[in-house]
C-alpha cells in the first residue's frame, strides 16, 4: 500500500520564491523514492516504510507552533537551556554564562540546500525543514554548566512530521557539553527527522547527550554530521530507551590531525520499540582516534540494531579506531543485529572491532536472590550494570549522577 | 530450627543425597565434613533453593516448609548461604548490590529500609570488623577481588543480613591463616544463643577456631556419624576412607 502523504511547502511560512522553488525540487525528488524500505541497504533492519505503512494513515508537515511556552525545567542539576517546542525556540537561558560569548539565533532557513540524494530522509528534511536552531561558541570560551535542549512537544501532532535542522559550532578551543532532552508524553504517532550539523575547530571539545525522558510513541530519525579539525574531540552519549522508533546516524569526519571521537550508548529497549543506531567514522587524517561502545538490553519483542562503520583514508596513517558491541537479550522474542564494517586504505592503522550478544547470566541471578533480592530486581540489577558501565569514563560528576538516574529511571522503563 | 528428614536430592537424574537426617537447634553450630562427591555442596545448594533439583523428602525451617519458600524468602526469612565461590558480577557496584539485599530483607521482615547514608554508616562499621578496605565496597562485586577478600565479603554480608541460620560452604578454602581468623571472628562475634551455623568444610582448619557442637560426616550422600568436636581431629587423623 502507498502512503498516503501530505507534503505541502506551501504551509511553510515567509519563503521566498526562491526557497520555495529550491524545497520543492528537494520534495520532488524525495517523492521519486518515498520513505526507505529495506531494500536500500542503509536501511535493511530497519524497513521505515513498512513501519510507517502500519503506524500512519496520513502524514502531513502542518504543523502549529504557537503553543505552549511552558516547561519544566529539571531541578538540582545546574544548567543553561534552549526551549524548543515542536523543534522552534520558544526562550533561552544561559543565566551561568557570560553572554557575549555565545550566538544563538533559529537556523537560518535560506542555507536549507539538498544535503544529500541518497538519503531520502535527509531530502524531505530539505524540502520542510523548519524551526531549527543555530548555536555557536566564541574562540576559547568554556561553558561552565551544560546546556540542555528542551525538545517538547504540542499536544497536536498526530499523524505530523517535523522537520528541523540545527547547527552547532564550537570555535578554536571552546567547550561545551549539549544535551539534547526529548520530553513527550503524548500517545500520538508522529514522526520527527532532524538533521544535526556540528563544526568544532582546533582544540574544541563537544560532549553531546541525547536522553529520551519518557516513553513516546514519535517515530525519530536524527542525522547528526560532524566535522572535526586538529585537536578537537566530540564526545557522545546515546540515552534514548524510551521511543517507539528511533534511528540515529551518527556522521564523524575527523578531518584534521589528532582529532577524536566517542560514541557511547546505553539502551534498554521495551515492548515492541525499535532503535537502530548506525554510525560512520571517517578518519581522513593521520593520528586521530575513535572509539565506540555500544550496549543494548532487548526486552519482550523489542529490536535493537547497530551498524557501525569505520573508514580510514589511506593519507589516514596511525589511526586508532576501536568498536565493540554489546547485546543482552532477556526476551526470547527479541531481536537485536549488528553489522560492524571495516573499510581501511592506510596500512599503518590499528582498527579493531567485536561484538557479542548474550542472555542473563542466571548463575548471578541465583546469587543475588540468595541475598533476598526479587527475580525481577535481580534482573534489573544486572541490566543496570551492564549499561551503566558505559557511563564510566564520564568525570564529571555531577553529569554522571544525572546521567545514572536518567538511565535507572530507563531501566524502570520510565 | 531446621529440621531435615530422609533429604534425597536428584540432579540430571543422579541420586546424590540419600535420604539425609539433620536437626540444628538455636544457639547450635553444626559441622558437615566428608570426601570430595559425598553430597556437601548440594546440600547447600538445596537449602539455598538452587533450581535443577529434584527434593524428596522433608525440610522445615521454623515450622515453614522451605521447599514452599523461593530462593529470596528462604533470605528474608534468615538462611544466608556464604558461596564456595563468591560470583563475580561485572557492572553491579558492591555498595548498592548490598544496600538492595539489606532493604529487601528489612521490607520483607517488615521493618524501615535505610536510607543511603544511613546504610553507608552501617557498612563502613561491619567492613572495618572484618577488615575490609572500604575502597572494595565501591568496586564492581567480587570482580578482581582475591580468594580471601571475596570469602570476607560473604561473611560481611552475613554480618549485614543477621541470618538465623548461616550456612557457610567451604568458607576456609583459598583463605590465607590471617583472613581465616578474621573470617572465624566475625562468624564468632555473630553467634549467638538466637541463630545457628552449619559449616560445610573439608578440614579441621576451620574448626579449630569456630568450635562445633556436632559434627556430622557425609559419606555417598548419607550421614554415617555423628560425634562431638573431637570427631574432627581423629578424622584429620584417620581420614574418611575408615569410616562406612
Amino acid at each position: 500500500m502507498k502512503q498516503n502523504y501530505d507534503f505541502d511547502i506551501g504551509k511553510i511560512k515567509n519563503l521566498s520564491q526562491e526557497e520555495k522553488v529550491s524545497r520543492q525540487k528537494n520534495l520532488d525528488l524525495f517523492y521519486e523514492y518515498g520513505f526507505p524500505s529495506k531494500q536500500v541497504e542503509d536501511w535493511k533492519f530497519t524497513d521505515l516504510n513498512l513501519i510507517l505503512n502500519k503506524n500512519f494513515d496520513n502524514i502531513s508537515n502542518e504543523v502549529n507552533f504557537e503553543s505552549s511556552k511552558e516547561f519544566k525545567a529539571i531541578e538540582n542539576f545546574e544548567h543553561n537551556f534552549i526551549f524548543l517546542t515542536n523543534g522552534k525556540i520558544i526562550s533561552t537561558n544561559f543565566g551561568h554564562e557570560e553572554k557575549s560569548k555565545i550566538l544563538i539565533e533559529d537556523y537560518n532557513q535560506e542555507e536549507v540546500k539538498n544535503i544529500d540524494p541518497s538519503n531520502t530522509l535527509a531530502l524531505l528534511n530539505s524540502a520542510l525543514s523548519f524551526g531549527g536552531f543555530s548555536l555557536e561558541i566564541a574562540k576559547g570560551y568554556k561553558f561552565k554548566k551544560p546546556l540542555i535542549v528542551y525538545n517538547c512537544f504540542s499536544q497536536d501532532l498526530k499523524n505530523k512530521i517535523l522537520n528541523n535542522k540545527n547547527s552547532i559550532k564550537l570555535n578554536e578551543g571552546s567547550e561545551l557539553t549539549l544535551i539534547d532532552y526529548s520530553d513527550n508524553n503524548t500517545q500520538n504517532n508522529f514522526i520527527k527527522n532532524t538533521v544535526d550539523t556540528i563544526f568544532l575547530n582546533k582544540n574544541a571539545v563537544l560532549k553531546n547527550v541525547l536522553i529520551q525522558n519518557s516513553k513516546s510513541n514519535g517515530h525519530f530519525y536524527k542525522y547528526i554530521k560532524g566535522s572535526l579539525e586538529g585537536d578537537s574531540n566530540y564526545e557522545n552519549y546515546i540515552l534514548s530507551s524510551g521511543l517507539k522508533l528511533n534511528k540515529i546516524e551518527i556522521e564523524i569526519n575527523l578531518n584534521k590531525d589528532n582529532s577524536s571521537c566517542s560514541i557511547y550508548s546505553a539502551l534498554n529497549l521495551l515492548e515492541d520499540q525499535h532503535q537502530e543506531i548506525k554510525t560512520r567514522i571517517n578518519h581522513n587524517s593521520p593520528n586521530c582516534k575513535s572509539y565506540q561502545k555500544i550496549k543494548n538490553v532487548l526486552n519482550d519483542k523489542s529490536k535493537g540494531i547497530y551498524q557501525g562503520k569505520i573508514f580510514v583514508e589511506k593519507i589516514a596513517q596511525k589511526t586508532d579506531a576501536y568498536q565493540l558491541s554489546k547485546a543482552l537479550i532477556v526476551s526470547d522474542n527479541a531481536e537485536f543485529d549488528a553489522k560492524p564494517e571495516l573499510e581501511i586504505y592506510a596500512d599503518d592503522v590499528r582498527c579493531s572491532h567485536g561484538s557479542t550478544s548474550g542472555s542473563i547470566d542466571s548463575d548471578a541471578v541465583h546469587y543475588l536472590m540468595t541475598r533476598g533480592i526479587s527475580k525481577k530486581e535481580s534482573v534489573k540489577l544486572l541490566i543496570n550494570g551492564f549499561l551503566n558501565e558505559v557511563l564510566e569514563k564520564i568525570t564529571h560528576n555531577e553529569l554522571k549522577i544525572f546521567l545514572e538516574k536518567i538511565l535507572e529511571k530507563q531501566i524502570n522503563g520510565h | 530450627m531446621l529440621k531435615i528428614t530422609n533429604l534425597k536430592a536428584t540432579i540430571n537424574e543422579k541420586l546424590i543425597l540419600k535420604g539425609l537426617d539433620l536437626d540444628i537447634k538455636p544457639g547450635e553450630v553444626h559441622a558437615i565434613m566428608g570426601p570430595n562427591g559425598s553430597g556437601k555442596s548440594t546440600l547447600a545448594n538445596v537449602l539455598s533453593g538452587k533450581n535443577g533439583y529434584e527434593i524428596e523428602g522433608e525440610i522445615s525451617f521454623n515450622g515453614m516448609n522451605l521447599n514452599d519458600l523461593k530462593i529470596e524468602e528462604r533470605a528474608q526469612k534468615g538462611i544466608f548461604l556464604a558461596f564456595q565461590y563468591p560470583l563475580e558480577i561485572p557492572g553491579v557496584n558492591t555498595n548498592i548490590f548490598l544496600k538492595t539485599s539489606l532493604n529487601s530483607v528489612r521490607k520483607a521482615r517488615g521493618e524501615k529500609e535505610l536510607d543511603t547514608l544511613t546504610f553507608l554508616k552501617l557498612i563502613k562499621e561491619k567492613a572495618k570488623e572484618l577488615n575490609i578496605d572500604e575502597k572494595f565496597l565501591s568496586r564492581q562485586l567480587n570482580v578482581g577481588f582475591s580468594g580471601g577478600e571475596k570469602k570476607k565479603n560473604e561473611i560481611l554480608q552475613m554480618k549485614l543480613l543477621e541470618p538465623k541460620l548461616s550456612i557457610l560452604d567451604e568458607t576456609d578454602s583459598g583463605l590465607d591463616i590471617d583472613a581465616l581468623r578474621i573470617v572465624a571472628d566475625g562468624v564468632n562475634s555473630y553467634k549467638n544463643k538466637e541463630n545457628a551455623f552449619l559449616i560445610i568444610t573439608h578440614y579441621q582448619r576451620l574448626l579449630d577456631y569456630i568450635k562445633p557442637d556436632f559434627i556430622h560426616v557425609l559419606s555417598a550422600g548419607k550421614i554415617v556419624k555423628t560425634g562431638n568436636a573431637d570427631l574432627g581431629e581423629q578424622l584429620e587423623k584417620t581420614g574418611y576412607a575408615n569410616l562406612s
